[in-house]
């Protein structure tokens, strides 16, 4: 038999099971893992019933480098790198959650300025995080990239000030253990200043371009709705958790770097769906100012990392330390053998864990629905797969 | 601030129930493993422990035993508790899944089992989520393919204290990293001394 007389036989059978009228046959579709809803190299197995999602089995590994593997082969110090490539959208925030975990197993205070240093990279990688985050979102809704450019705008400009900073834009390497790497440059302040002045409006403009948007609440309004009782179950954390109406954010309920010295607010949802996970990022970034411009107005002198051992070796035991990242708990868990490099080094990724409840989410919308979930948990890949 | 859940509160409250199945040992709670599930469902839903939310899930392999770590965390009181749960099997280690009692469990059971090897009875999709089946061994292992630079030195109780083990030693990498395509080889090793092979 040729190929030919094969593709009309199959032909000849998807006809006949179109027009017999005899129900529907599940499809299963692969999202990915190349795929623009997907944000880098996920694969989602989505099997269909007409456009109903039945079933939704993610695929990952795809981007498995085993850096926990590769850690417990290096030193405290020469592994703040790798946190940079583990969340590649903050790794500011990935940074100083490694450096806690460290000075805690190490007993070390850090300084003042250098907390507040870090404090303000922490929530300018805030910023940039959730304009990406929001933009790529309004992108799997259709608005085809233009709100996602104009977030875009905001993000380059903390990008340019980690750069003036520290010399990178991505993986940043900036914190260290006992501090940060740099003191800030001149130039840094009076930038900062400028983008904290102009900010406001800029968001005044993206709320006045989506926030009454009817195509953007067709789309997201209803849509991965998740209770906050399953949220809690589920492990759910950062904005994800908080959509939901769950006030748990650990910058307020386990301050680290000072961060009880700031007035914020936690913003918290209603519905738990997808439109109220963007909503609650939206108000993090204007908390997030609100932050900035209190550590900029109340900036300590003094030294900017602590004197640390290049290569120190702490005492045998283990640390558990989190931070709230742009996606939520972010937590290193370190076992020190009293050698020099870790006999453990464990990530507990918030971007793998809230996926935990994608399946949930997604059962019972369509097809289309489930890419709009997707994109409201704002997952980072390379945090999924270490 | 979040408060650490005193072990000792937390033991007393495990064995109140469950008697025998819970002790402390330093500053940490270790639960017998063949009441793990119903150990942990004690600490969930009692009203003074609360410890509603599974934070992290992970292992850590000692060489003589497993160690299964969780940390949870109760969000109206918080306070936070490490809860462990010691393995000594090393060739099929097995724990009770607490997919039951946490949904937030089945993905970092399914990370646990991938990269140790640890099964968890009762868990409805244990399969290998990094890496694909039939991958030769189990990564986080600390015999895994046996990688140069074992600097381990001070604890008692921990191996690779021997002198010749001082780094850099002679040892082995594999020549080719894997790659998911691959239909699972094992890959071909090459001894290096430094950098040169030898």
């Amino acid at each position: 038999m040729t190929t030919s007389d094969d593709t009309r036989l199959a032909m000849q059978g998807t006809i006949e099971a179109l027009t017999s009228g005899g129900g529907s046959e599940p499809v299963v579709v692969n999202l990915g893992p190349q795929h623009p809803s997907t944000h880098g190299v996920f694969r989602l197995k989505v099997t269909l019933d007409g456009e109903i999602v039945q079933d939704a089995e993610m695929r990952i590994g795809y981007l498995h480098r085993s850096m926990e593997k590769l850690a417990e082969e290096r030193t405290y110090t020469q592994n703040i790198p790798f946190t940079d490539r583990i969340d590649y959208l903050a790794a500011m925030s990935n940074n100083l959650a490694y450096c806690l975990a460290a000075e805690e197993l190490l007993g070390i205070e850090v300084p003042a300025r250098a907390q507040a240093i870090r404090v303000m990279f922490a929530e300018l990688q805030r910023v940039a995080s959730h304009a990406m985050a929001n933009g790529t979102f309004i992108n799997d809704c259709g608005a085809w990239h233009t709100p996602l450019f104009h977030m875009f705008r905001d993000r380059e400009r903390v990008l340019d000030m980690f750069e003036m900073t520290c010399g990178a834009r991505l993986t940043t390497n900036y914190m260290r253990i006992g501090g940060v790497a740099f003191d800030l440059p001149d130039e840094l302040l009076p930038t900062l200043e400028r983008f904290l002045d102009d900010m406001p409006e800029n968001i005044a403009n993206y709320e006045a371009l989506l926030l009454e948007n009817e195509i953007l609440h067709a789309r997201a309004r209803g849509v991965g709705v998740i209770s906050p009782e399953m949220a809690i179950n589920s492990s759910l954390s950062g904005p994800v958790l908080r959509a939901t109406g769950v006030p748990w954010d650990l910058r307020k309920a386990s301050p680290y770097c000072g961060y009880e010295q700031y007035e914020f607010d936690v913003p918290v949802g209603e519905r738990g769906d997808c439109f109220d996970r963007f909503l609650v990022r939206m108000a993090e970034v204007k908390q997030s100012l609100h932050i900035l411009r209190q550590v900029v107005d109340a900036l300590p002198e003094g030294p900017y990392l602590a004197d640390v051992p290049l290569h120190a070796r702490p005492e045998p035991g283990e640390a558990y330390a989190r931070v709230e990242s742009p996606r939520g708990e972010l937590g290193f868990y370190l076992v020190s053998d009293g050698g020099p490099a870790p006999y453990r080094f464990h990530c507990r990724p918030p971007s793998l864990i809230n996926l935990s409840a994608l399946k949930e989410m997604s059962l019972g919308g369509t097809l289309a629905d489930a890419i709009v979930t997707l994109g409201s948990i704002d997952i980072v890949v390379g945090e999924i797969d270490r | 601030m979040t408060t650490r859940y005193d072990a000792e509160a937390a033991a007393a409250l495990v064995n109140d129930a469950i008697s025998g199945a819970a002790c402390v040992d330093g500053g940490d709670l270790y639960l017998d493993s063949t009441c793990l599930v119903d150990a942990v469902r004690v600490l969930r839903d009692g009203g003074d422990s609360d410890l509603v939310f599974l934070c992290n899930l992970t292992a850590v392999d000692y060489e003589r035993h497993f160690e299964v770590v969780y940390h949870l965390q109760s969000l109206d009181l918080n306070h936070i508790l490490t809860v462990k749960a010691r393995l000594h099997d090393h060739e099929d280690p097995a724990l009770p899944s607490l997919t039951g009692l946490f949904h937030g469990a089945h993905l970092q059971e399914r990370e646990v089992y991938d990269l140790f090897g640890i099964r968890f009875e009762g868990h409805p999709n244990l399969q290998r989520m990094f890496l694909w089946d039939g991958f030769p061994g189990y990564p986080l292992r600390k015999d895994f393919l046996q990688m140069p630079g074992d600097v381990r030195a001070g604890l008692p109780g921990f191996p690779h204290e021997r002198e010749e083990n001082a780094w850099p030693v002679p040892g082995s990498v594999p020549q080719r990293p894997y790659h998911p395509n691959d239909p699972a080889p094992p890959s071909d090793v090459a001894a290096v001394e430094g950098e040169e092979a030898s």
